[in-house]
């Protein structure tokens, strides 16, 4: 797995097992968390198995970031058209949450296909309710008409208490990311990937890529950000984002990495991490088995005599040669 | 405070056959996957490239490099290796131990990142263990799990005391019994004291699981059912978890059979993995003679031949004599393969069997002078068996007291792995 999944594979799993034993309709109440502080709540009874609650709860906005009714800004308009009818939004949203969803299973469209995409568009709430704001951004750089708060910081949260910030342009938009990390080996890798990662950027077939920098120090867009938003132990990352990188399908995919981007870096860096502890545990090995080889043969001389005995007491060995007679 | 202290703790359950994962609290595991990893090996046995002309080794590295993130696990591992021959299936876990720590640590990475999509420093982990288990081997999980990915805290528990607090109730707290786990590779029957795990007494069978799908295989291919080869071992399985019961007597079992074929004698209908074609086939006799082979293994090997009730009786008797009466009071079944209709009660009355006939012994031997209580034996199951060490857990985690019995990260960075070698038992466990 290179790239994280938009869709929640849990909320996934539960969702087509319900559908798919609707009349079986048992009780359901359980609750899960995801990266970057993301938790779920689901809930469905006996007496109504077509209906499930579906509570979601948000990573803490930092105080730079503007939230309304406790929710990303546009996130409601946005739920309501990607799903329609068949989710309802309640308010006020269950105790400790930030958003509660009436889910209606008999209202799925009938044919195969289509409820299934469906399915997987509701376990992808998170990029929804999350990506709102930016997607907002995004596509007004391909559509046509009046563009509002161009040339103005806006900042999006996507960990609990940290921001990233999108610079919307006229014919571009520049997001970036402050990247913190805790623990200070982690910081070392994540610094050394990211420029790793700006590198790659370079190599040829990757010209249509949004092109992306890396420095140490704030850019220059981030100029009216907060003091505390602007100190990242592993640097600041920005891509460049152009109408080319949003226009039709592409939109969905773009939010989703954008706005995981954090997650997607902390996730191959405990990849690496993994994999330098396989190359020196086999590093490791190789050496013992060198170091066996180089023991002196003094060992081999006076070892016959003490096989000998051993062999006598060995029960496997008895067995051996009980066999072989 | 911690924050992690505030969000769930994660529980996993890697059993030999399959891992179970999911949040504390919650009744059931959110994912159940064979414990399989394939892994794209074709890069690291190739010879290092001599020329280091630019382009071509950087190519070559970068596919290797891109190798290390080409592996999957559990279902999709099997689909993936049936589909194509680059991919080798590895085992991390053998007869309850782990034998292969690449892998192992490639099985975690997944099932944090890929199926339960939690970023590890910031939850608890709870992770279990068989009570065979080497120190050493924990000192190696506790250094995966700090190192690699940087836990705030962890928990190793012992399977069978997991299996015992699964249950626990509020008004009862029972941590004291016998643990009769049997899972998909390896047979064990663990007595309890409060919590802790009596080491001398544990008792290992050589059958399990895997050794019913094998005997119904057997029983089937003597018929000639019409099983295409390739196939018979998953046909027999799911013979095995669809349609065997455990019978009170295997002869009177056998009359009904002949008497009443058409109500007893079960069709299995699948398709020939190769053409496609149709076939059917009975399911008889193998129905209650599959988990026979627990209560009279002599039906199926030769070389071990004491049946269940006899093991679990010998290994209360090898405890210590305080006990056992508590031991008696609360056999726990634990693992998929004691899920079969009617298992517990056979076992109750077996080894209730075994109990009273000492009973009756020792007052004939005393004269009658003195009568002995008599001993209350008590076989539980529940019906959440399968996961039930899952299960315990999850409850175990979700109370206070765990994150206090829990390993810290600062205290890893302060001694070391060997912190992980023992794990307190806490006040929640009893």
């Amino acid at each position: 797995m290179i790239l994280l999944q938009c869709p929640c594979r849990y909320l996934l799993q539960v969702l087509t097992t319900r559908v798919q034993n609707l009349e079986k309709g048992v009780e359901l109440d359980c609750q899960w968390v995801e990266f970057d502080d993301v938790r779920y709540h689901i809930q469905a009874t006996v007496k109504n198995p077509n209906i499930l609650l579906l509570s979601l709860s948000l990573p803490t906005p930092p105080p730079e970031t503007v939230f309304s009714g406790g929710l990303p800004q546009g996130a409601i308009e946005a739920i309501k058209a990607a799903y329609g009818v068949v989710l309802q939004i309640l308010d006020p949203p269950r105790d400790g949450f930030n958003l509660t969803l009436k889910l209606n299973l008999s209202k799925l469209p009938p044919d195969e296909e289509h409820k299934q995409a469906l399915l997987v568009k509701i376990a992808s709430i998170r990029e929804v309710v999350l990506g709102a704001p930016l997607r907002a951004v995004l596509r007004q750089l391909v559509s046509r008409g009046v563009k509002s708060n161009l040339n103005k910081l806006l900042s999006l949260v996507h960990r609990p208490d940290e921001s990233f910030f999108v610079f919307p342009q006229v014919d571009k938009a520049t997001v970036i990311f402050p990247m913190r990390f805790k623990d200070s080996i982690d910081t070392v890798l994540a610094t050394s990937f990211l420029q790793e990662f700006v590198e790659a950027r370079k190599t040829a077939g990757l010209g249509n890529a949004p092109p992306c920098l890396w420095s140490s120090s704030p850019p220059q867009e981030l100029k009216g950000a907060p003091e505390k938003a602007l100190s990242a132990n592993a640097g600041f990352v920005s891509f460049v984002i152009f109408p080319r990188h949003v226009d039709g399908r592409k939109l969905d995919k773009t939010v989703w990495s954008l706005s995981t981007f954090h997650a997607y870096v902390s996730y191959h860096v405990k990849c690496s991490e993994g994999f330098m502890h396989t190359r020196m545990r086999r590093r490791v090995e190789s050496l013992i088995e060198a170091l066996d080889r180089a023991k002196p043969d003094l060992e081999k001389d006076d070892q016959p005599a003490q096989n000998r005995s051993f062999k006598r007491l060995s029960l496997k060995d008895g067995r051996g040669s009980f066999n072989s007679r | 405070m911690d924050p992690a202290t505030a969000r769930p703790a994660v529980v996993i359950d890697n059993g030999t056959g399959y891992t179970k994962m999911g949040f504390a609290g919650n009744v059931e595991p959110c994912f159940i996957v064979p414990t399989v990893v394939a892994v794209n090996e074709s890069f690291v046995n190739q010879p290092r490239p001599r020329s280091t002309k630019g382009g071509n080794w950087l190519a070559q590295h970068s596919a290797g490099v891109m190798a290390d993130l080409d592996f999957c696990i559990g279902e999709e591992a099997l689909a993936r290796s049936k589909s194509s021959t680059t991919y080798n299936l590895s085992y991390p876990i053998k007869h309850g131990q782990v034998e292969n720590w690449d892998a192992m640590e490639r099985f975690w990475q997944q099932c944090i990142f890929n199926y339960l999509r939690c970023d590890p420093e910031d939850h608890y982990f709870l992770l279990t263990e068989s009570p065979l288990t080497a120190p050493e081997s924990r000192e190696y999980t506790g250094e995966i799990m700090f190192e690699t990915f940087n836990v705030p805290g962890l928990y190793i528990a012992v399977q069978p005391v997991l299996a015992l607090a699964a249950g626990y109730t509020t008004s009862k707290c029972e941590m004291t019994g016998v643990v009769v786990d049997v899972g998909d590779g390896a047979t064990h029957v663990v007595p309890v004291a409060d919590g802790y795990v009596i080491g001398s007494s544990i008792k290992s069978i050589p059958i399990s699981g895997k050794d019913v799908t094998r005997f119904i295989q057997q029983l089937m291919r003597e018929r000639g059912e019409h099983v295409p080869p390739e196939d018979s071992f998953e046909v027999a399985r799911k013979v095995k978890e669809m349609y065997c019961y455990t019978c009170s007597d295997i002869v009177k079992e056998f009359n009904k059979h002949d008497k009443e074929p058409a109500k007893y004698i079960k069709q299995w209908r699948g398709t020939k993995p190769k053409t496609g074609a149709p076939y059917s086939c009975d399911v008889g006799y193998e129905r209650f003679l599959g988990p026979e082979v627990f209560f009279n293994p002599e039906i199926y090997s030769s070389d071990f031949t004491t049946p269940l009730p006899d093991v679990i009786d010998k290994c209360i008797q090898s405890a210590p004599i305080d006990t056992r009466r508590a031991l008696y009071k609360n056999v726990v079944l634990s693992g998929g393969s004691t899920m079969f209709k009617d298992f517990h009660r056979r076992l109750q009355r077996d080894i209730k069997k075994i109990v009273d006939a000492r009973v009756l012994a020792s007052d004939a031997r005393l004269g009658g002078q003195q009568k002995a209580q008599p001993v209350e034996v008590n076989v539980v199951s529940h019906p959440i068996q399968r996961y039930a060490v899952w299960f315990g857990g999850s409850v175990l985690a979700s109370t206070p007291e765990f994150f206090t019995a829990c390993h810290t990260k600062a205290e890893y960075e302060e001694c070391g792995a060997s912190i992980c070698r023992t794990n307190p038992v806490f006040k929640g466990m009893y």
